[in-house]
């Protein structure tokens, strides 16, 4: 399929969108597109979408799409199994269109608290839940410790996760969506990842150069992430299903309606590269990237967290008491791996130490995006800015929010008691998140208005 | 050495302006003389800027220079250039911070602040006789041990005979600034310029310091 550019619709957000943007230089400046094997067959899970790997200073890496995109929208006054034939025929249309692959296009369709609240009936009989926290899968949005007052707690009905190597594959999707009249569109969220494992210089360095945002020229030159760190390990990253509700076995299915469905939260981060490379001296930025006592060669950017070099809260305790502080990825390892083997439903086994989490997150210069039809609540700027849209599927949301808070020292069955976006909580003194949202993921098979024709 | 903090006001962990001390000296309070004469011997200096060195202190600024190479018996150098709108008149209206340790190492900063949000432009000059070695200064949580004042070394600059090393991240009053630091005979000299706007990028910022580089002159005690 190829869409002609000038059968964009949308209103607001496409006018908004139409007029270009930074983001037009990713493939001017952007280099090639790395070479992708072609998938056809479309997975049950909406979120899957496998990456090729590559090695960096010895690591094995995945490799991101190029652009990502997120499109958040609330519902209008609408009849939904109307909207759900018309939404499944966009879908497919692109199904058909592209392989889900960074080569072709990935959708992945979430629907946020608001939306269930349609279909209160249905959802309270079906929605998962999580039996280890006893509680909802699909929790109510909330801030975290390190998180300002200001963090905007949103309440979109659906979003819609972009992926690929083209941009103009994402445009053509956005076209589809837009076309969609029962969308009230409220953001467009844009970024891009990775370059720069071939030495070459990296998206995010091109782009912050070009827009000029302050410490754009003290990020590393094949930084795959402005922070200067590669953040797709494999080992850092969940493998294929085990972001899935039923993978872990702390979720009830209830029926099973949802199965091959995930959690996904999306934030909005803004992050302060000045601070980072002016304050920070690159031990420092290892300690608080890592942990205390990280060994890392001079400019190493891609620092092993396998398996074996996952910390537990022990550890992270006693490293926080010799020294006043925590380390970001070891923080976290204490509740984003497993702390034992787990054989999963299909019989995979899952090693002790294995991430949990599939990062989908990705830089942006938008400030805090592309398009926002609330401009003042958003706190909305043409002024490019940077930072990262936070992208991730865990099995709930209260595995998510176990991650989320470990990162602020709030360590299983011990809190650290660190001052909120101290230089002492890892990176949380250079992050400032602006928004916040929970969505649950269906499988694809239930990927439009779920549970509307029950 | 003077333990002078300067924080910048960009971070949310150094958002707090810490107070200025002074162990052996006066903090500026006199911005608001002179604003014509000075505005006009900045652009005086900025205009010799990256061109020709010049040989000797300027005869508006010499008299603080000499007196503080007199005060720490050892030299002291007195730029030709300064960053608009700057000038480098000790106890003229830039004057932010002049102070003299016990072991005679100095810190005199200028400072242009603007309240309007136009931000900043900062300027240090230290110098630690008799010592080489870099500074220790407190580390950046409760329970770091001292780290180095000036750290992260990225690359080296030549002017006025001197080869100066380019340090990124810097402690105290030189947080958030990029600095150059070189030794002549056994003492270090650093000078140093803050990151933030109108020179809110570390390349501006090393621009402006190669040019002062370039315009340092050497003002030796008792002449």
């Amino acid at each position: 399929m190829k869409l002609d550019r000038r059968r964009f619709l949308g209103g607001a957000a496409a006018a908004a969108l139409a007029g270009g943007s930074i983001y037009e230089l990713v493939d001017k400046l952007g280099g090639g597109t790395p070479a992708r094997t072609v998938v056809r067959n479309l997975p049950p899970e909406q979120h899957v979408f496998d990456l090729l790997s590559t090695t960096s200073e010895g690591v094995e890496v995945m490799i991101p799409p190029l652009h990502s995109e997120v499109i958040t929208a609330q519902l209008q006054d609408v009849d939904l199994l109307k909207a759900r034939g018309e939404l499944e025929d966009v879908l497919l249309q692109l199904d058909d269109a592209y392989d889900p692959s960074p080569s072709g296009l990935g959708v992945t369709v979430a629907w946020g608290l608001p939306y269930f609240a349609r279909v209160r009936t249905a959802a309270d009989a079906h929605l998962p839940f999580d039996t280890r926290a006893n509680k909802a899968v699909l929790l109510p949005n909330r801030r975290f410790p390190s998180d300002p007052e200001e963090t905007i707690l949103e309440d979109n009905d659906v979003a819609f996760l972009l992926r690929s190597d083209d941009a103009d594959h994402i445009d053509e999707a956005r076209k589809l969506l837009f076309g969609l009249s029962f969308l009230h569109i409220t953001s467009v969220r844009h970024g891009f990842a990775g370059g720069g494992f071939d030495g070459k210089q990296s998206l995010p360095k091109k782009l912050a150069m070009a827009a000029g945002v302050p410490g754009a020229d003290l990020i590393p030159n094949d930084a795959e992430l402005f922070l200067g760190f590669t953040s797709t390990q494999k080992a850092g990253l969940g493998p294929r299903l085990i972001a899935n509700h039923e993978t872990l076995g702390f979720v009830d299915l209830r029926g099973g309606y949802f199965h091959g469905g995930t959690h996904m939260h999306l934030s909005h981060i803004n992050e302060d590269l000045e601070a980072w490379y002016l304050n920070f001296d690159f031990g420092e930025r290892v300690l608080t990237a890592f942990t205390p006592g990280q060994k890392a060669r001079n400019n190493q950017q891609t620092v092993p967290q396998g398996p074996k070099d996952v910390q537990d809260v022990a550890q992270v305790s006693a490293a926080y008491a010799k020294t006043g502080r925590i380390g970001h990825s070891a923080a976290i390892q204490t509740t984003s791996r497993l702390q034992a083997d787990v054989t999963g439903p299909d019989g995979t086994v899952y090693p002790k130490g294995t991430a949990i989490p599939q990062r989908a997150d990705f830089n942006t210069l938008d400030n805090p995006f592309t398009f926002s039809a609330n401009q003042a609540r958003d706190k909305w700027s043409a002024d490019p800015s940077a930072g990262v849209h936070f992208v991730v599927f865990n099995p709930s949301g209260d595995d998510f929010e176990r991650n989320r808070l470990a990162m602020d020292g709030g360590l299983p069955g011990k809190k650290l008691g660190l001052e909120p976006r101290s230089r002492a909580q890892g990176f949380n003194s250079v992050l400032t998140t602006t928004h916040r949202q929970n969505f649950l993921v269906p499988p694809r098979r239930h990927r439009s208005f779920p549970l509307a024709e029950l | 050495m003077p333990e002078t903090a300067r924080s910048g006001v960009r971070s949310s962990f150094v958002r707090e302006r810490a107070p200025r001390a002074s162990e052996a000296g006066y903090i500026g309070g006199m911005r608001a003389l002179l604003v014509a004469a000075a505005a006009a011997l900045a652009l005086t200096a900025a205009s010799a800027a990256g061109g020709a060195t010049k040989t000797t202190c300027p005869a508006a600024w010499v008299s603080g220079w000499q007196a503080l190479a007199n005060k720490i018996d050892a030299p002291v150098y007195c730029p030709t250039w300064m960053p608009n709108p700057l000038d480098a008149q000790i106890k003229g209206q830039y004057i932010d911070i002049y102070s003299i340790g016990k072991d005679r190492s100095y810190l005199v900063s200028f400072l242009e602040h603007g309240d309007e949000g136009s931000g900043d432009v900062h300027v240090n000059f230290r110098g630690y006789p008799g010592r080489t070695a870099i500074p220790k200064c407190p580390g950046p949580v409760a329970k770091s041990k001292p780290i180095p004042c000036f750290s992260e070394p990225v690359a080296h600059m030549t002017g006025s005979g001197i080869r100066a090393t380019v340090y990124q991240v810097n402690q105290g009053a030189d947080q958030w600034h990029i600095l150059l630091a070189w030794h002549l005979g056994k003492s270090l000299y650093t000078v140093s310029e803050h990151v933030i706007p109108p020179y809110q990028f570390s390349t501006q910022v090393k621009r402006n310091l190669q040019k002062l580089l370039n315009s340092l002159v050497l003002v030796r005690p008792g002449t």
